[in-house]
């Protein structure tokens, strides 16, 4: 098992004027074992642990959702943009296929 | 003069001595191939995997049906040549409107030569204000990657690129 899974970074602008449409960058730690791969020493499957599902809100409403497969490489970094119309909360959460729920929120502030 | 044809007669024996060892070492390296390996049960289960998994074609067919997809209006950004096929930074751009109305409603990521090629569906909304996502993707080898993407109207459009991967990404064989 991979030492500190499921820490979160977000990475949004430092200043942000009201609607702008800012970029957003969240990077999650996990090994996103696709059950494929074997252990070399021991010749048994690695289960696969992988990401599934990624929802993102802003305020209230879901605004991107990504559905995943074993295809999505280890600790997963996603980019996307948000216009930055009103003051509300971010939420990223990341579910993976062994009931892990992972979850991070950065306040979004526009001037 | 004497010099040079002794010269000449030196390269040529040095010639055909190294061609000769080329040829054995060749001719070596192919038996060894040849013979049964241990992984050979895990091979088996893994041509099994193939012959289940998705034809790009049939991906298509499923996720589609028989609409056109227009190639226009999407950038699928990807690297020409990855070195690591486990980690490959990819991003899809597009020109179109992201309105209340009009806005790109979906991203489908298809892989052509994974198991599965259809890796990752993003569903958007007109609040992002511009439709561009990056991510990370795994390639198990060199293929077209094809980025499709479906506003709110129902409308498809697509980009394709071949990637070129010199170590596979989903581990195994």
């Amino acid at each position: 098992m991979q030492e500190g899974i499921g820490e979160v970074k977000i990475r949004i602008p430092r200043t942000i004027s009201k609607g702008e449409i800012i970029r957003v960058q969240a990077l999650i730690k996990h090994p996103m074992e696709t059950g494929l791969r074997e252990d070399k020493e021991t010749k048994e499957k690695i289960p696969a642990h992988y990401i599934h599902d990624v929802s993102i809100y802003y305020g209230d409403t879901m605004i991107t959702h990504c559905d995943w497969t074993i295809a999505i490489s280890t600790d997963p970094l996603i980019t996307f943009y948000l216009k930055a119309d009103r003051s509300a909360p971010l939420k990223i959460i990341w579910k993976d296929n062994k009931g892990g729920v992972y979850q991070e929120t950065v306040q979004i502030n526009p001037q | 003069m004497e010099q040079k044809r002794d010269d000449i007669v030196f390269s040529r024996r040095r010639f055909l001595k190294m061609a000769g060892t080329t040829c054995a070492s060749l001719l070596i390296t192919e038996s060894l191939l040849s013979f049964p390996s241990s992984t050979s049960a895990a091979e088996e289960k893994f041509k099994k995997e193939v012959a289940e998994g998705e034809n790009i074609n049939d991906t298509l067919k499923r996720l589609f049906g028989s609409r056109k997809i227009e190639i226009a209006n999407v950038d699928l950004k990807a690297p020409i040549i990855a070195e690591n096929g486990a980690v490959i930074p990819i991003t899809v751009i597009s020109d179109l409107p992201m309105d209340k109305d009009n806005y790109v409603k979906k991203i489908y990521i298809l892989v052509e030569g994974n198991l599965k090629p259809h890796i990752a569906t993003i569903d958007l909304a007109s609040v992002n204000g511009k439709a561009e996502f990056a991510m990370r993707i795994k390639m198990r080898k060199s293929s077209n990657v094809r980025a499709i993407v479906e506003t709110n109207g129902g409308k498809l459009y697509g980009d394709i690129k071949p990637v070129k991967v010199t170590i596979g990404g989903c581990g195994g064989l």
